[in-house]
């Protein structure tokens, strides 16, 4: 779908785009731990626990992080067989309902919730249950959150470019994207 | 009926019609979730409906996707999926179709047997079922064009083959199956190995039997040389890296030496070593390939976070137990329930992703399935093989529109349409065989047992 952006829109965007390159490394670092981890077993004959959970770790932030970089870049899968003909206009407003009664509301349920998960974990200063297990368990539920609210900032910057193509005399900053 | 079967069903109703507003099945799922949630709220206090979906039960969705998080077996995902991208910019595929098509070629129907036994060898590596089409497009179809190949034979090869990575394991698709059916990951590779292969056959017999009956469409190509021990060498050098690499990952998963996960991390590595052996590593190429492994990583989890919370409130409104009673109702017997499973399957494939299909059908039929006491790793095969033959039908074939948009024009829509009927016929022939012969699901994973 072609947008015009806007100047809010463009240092949000820009914003996600510079943490999703950064965050696109830690697959080359899992890679690295399951590795050694491998090597570990076979040649010293000791898996480590907290290799194994480094892993998911790595994977989580990857993952969630993630799921603002690909929204940003409007890879988020839509069944497109029907929408393809409609015209931009339609598209747009299917979208700005979309995001408002969907999305938002989804991104609500999990980051409203996720607050309270995070914060129990805290203060019980919850560790693994495996021996050996990585500590501050907290800080990685933390992400579930933290990647939800980078993907409401990157909605908001989508509704603005939305904003922007169904009422382009209100958006006085408007420019071709 | 009701108030919260009522819901239910229009839960599912407007997925159905909200997900072809073209809006991302992802949020779509999530966004249902949350609206159903608030509707049981309102019948439960305005019209006393005690579904018991509140806030609190809605908020489990939290814990669940941290389940998700936790759960080391899904580090797999992310891993297959680098090691898929990776190899398809590592020039491995160049290299086998250079060398395959100069010992095939000069024999009626060859270019289109080389392209097959090229796709399964990708399919054993990537599971990407849009890379595997594209790639195999790029490569394939100019030469077979070049060489008079019936237009409609060289599109439907290239579509058919290109599906067969989601099934052939390593397959993501298998991964997240197992996930939802919590089941072994190893197992339901194992048992997709054969059928997978058997599909391969078919293709290739049906190549050979075009060619031997209708030449014009497949003919005898002109260029290269004669087969001599240097052809026979060259190629064997072309498939030793890639063959090796397939080998050790099922290999270690057979034997029982490494978990999926470890799998999935040291196949990733050897695909970074093949690339930098075939001097196609570059910073640029990495960077590149770990972006993608970033946004296809997260669309598909973001359909799993989704279908998570759906799923969730689904079960709180009862639907669970609803589709378990229309399924049992059926009159038919245990057998017409799973074939109807199955017409349903590749009749929504039509139109919806396999990742829908995994994430939210497979988790509402299965228990109906495995409580009417069939094996689940073979019914897992069969939905899958379903599955994978869904992607070749029209109106909505995936892997049509990946070859529609690398294809030149020459090849329009309709030439492609007409190149897959023959191959979705062969599909429908190999679910008969996996269904009248279940061997060729269990037989391997019983293997694998008794080496450990």
């Amino acid at each position: 779908m072609q947008l015009p952006t806007t100047a809010a829109s463009r240092a949000i965007d820009g914003f996600i785009r510079r943490i999703g390159d950064a965050i696109a490394w830690v697959w080359l670092v899992l890679l690295a731990v399951i590795v050694c981890n491998v090597v570990a077993r076979y040649a010293f004959d000791e898996g480590r626990i907290e290799f194994e959970e480094l892993q998911w770790h790595l994977y989580s932030i990857g993952m969630l992080l993630g799921l603002a970089y690909c929204y940003v870049a409007d890879e988020h899968i839509r069944v497109d067989a029907l929408s393809e003909r409609f015209s931009p206009r339609l598209r747009a407003w299917i979208e700005l309902y979309g995001s408002v009664l969907l999305l938002l509301p989804f991104i609500a349920l999990i980051v409203i919730f996720g607050i309270p998960f995070v914060a129990r974990s805290f203060q019980v200063d919850e560790v693994s249950v495996s021996p050996g297990g990585l500590p501050l368990r907290w800080l990685i539920k933390a992400v579930l959150p933290l990647g939800f609210l980078l993907l409401g900032a990157a909605v908001v910057a989508r509704l603005l470019r939305v904003w922007a193509l169904l009422f382009p005399r209100h958006s006085a900053d408007r420019d071709a994207g | 009926m009701p108030v919260n079967e009522l819901l239910a069903i229009a839960m599912f109703a407007s997925f159905m019609v909200l997900v072809f507003t073209g809006f991302p099945v992802a949020w779509v799922l999530g966004g249902l979730a949350v609206a159903f949630s608030a509707l049981a709220i309102i019948a439960d206090a305005d019209f006393g409906a005690r579904i018991g979906v509140d806030w609190a039960y809605a908020s489990l969705s939290v814990e669940r996707i941290y389940n998700v998080m936790e759960n080391w077996v899904m580090v797999a995902l992310p891993m297959f999926i680098f090691m898929g991208l990776l190899l398809d910019r590592s020039g491995i595929a160049a290299d086998l179709m250079t060398n395959f098509s100069r010992l095939f070629g000069r024999v009626r129907g060859g270019l289109a047997i080389a392209v097959t036994l090229i796709g399964l060898l990708l399919a054993a590596t990537t599971g990407i079922i849009g890379a595997s089409v594209v790639l195999l497009a790029l490569l394939g179809l100019p030469v077979m064009l070049r060489e008079g190949y019936d237009p409609r034979l060289a599109a439907g090869t290239i579509c058919a083959v290109g599906t067969l990575g989601i099934l052939i394991p390593p397959s993501i698709m298998l991964v997240l199956m197992a996930d939802r059916m919590a089941m072994s990951v190893g197992d339901l590779f194992l048992g997709a190995l054969f059928p997978g292969l058997l599909l391969g056959g078919l293709y290739i017999a049906f190549l050979v039997m075009v060619g031997w009956l209708r030449p014009a469409a497949a003919p005898a190509a002109h260029a290269g040389g004669d087969i001599d021990l240097m052809v026979v060498l060259g190629l064997l050098r072309a498939i030793v890296a890639p063959a090796s690499l397939i080998l050790a990952v099922l290999g270690s998963i057979f034997f029982g030496l490494a978990t999926p996960t470890e799998a999935a991390g040291v196949g990733a590595f050897g695909a970074l070593l093949l690339a930098a052996l075939n001097r196609k590593l570059s910073g640029a190429v990495l960077r590149d390939v770990l972006r993608e492994t970033t946004k296809t990583t997260a669309f598909i989890f973001a359909i799993l976070l989704g279908a998570t919370a759906f799923s969730l409130v689904l079960r709180g409104l009862g639907g669970d137990d609803l589709i378990k009673g229309v399924l049992l109702g059926l009159p038919f017997g245990a057998n017409g329930i799973l074939l109807c499973i199955l017409l349903a399957t590749f009749v929504l494939g039509f139109f919806l992703d396999w990742i829908e299909l995994t994430l939210i059908i497979l988790p509402l039929v299965s228990p109906v399935v495995i409580g009417l006491g069939f094996d689940p790793v073979w019914f897992t095969i069969l939905f899958a093989v379903s599955l994978q033959t869904s992607f070749l039908t029209p109106p909505v074939g995936f892997a049509i529109f990946y070859l529609k948009g690398v294809a030149p024009p020459s090849i329009d829509t309709g030439v492609i349409y007409q190149g897959v009927v023959p191959f979705i016929a062969l599909q429908l022939i190999g679910l008969g065989i996996v269904y009248a012969w279940p061997d060729l699901v269990t037989w391997l994973p019983a293997r694998a047992y008794q080496v450990h």
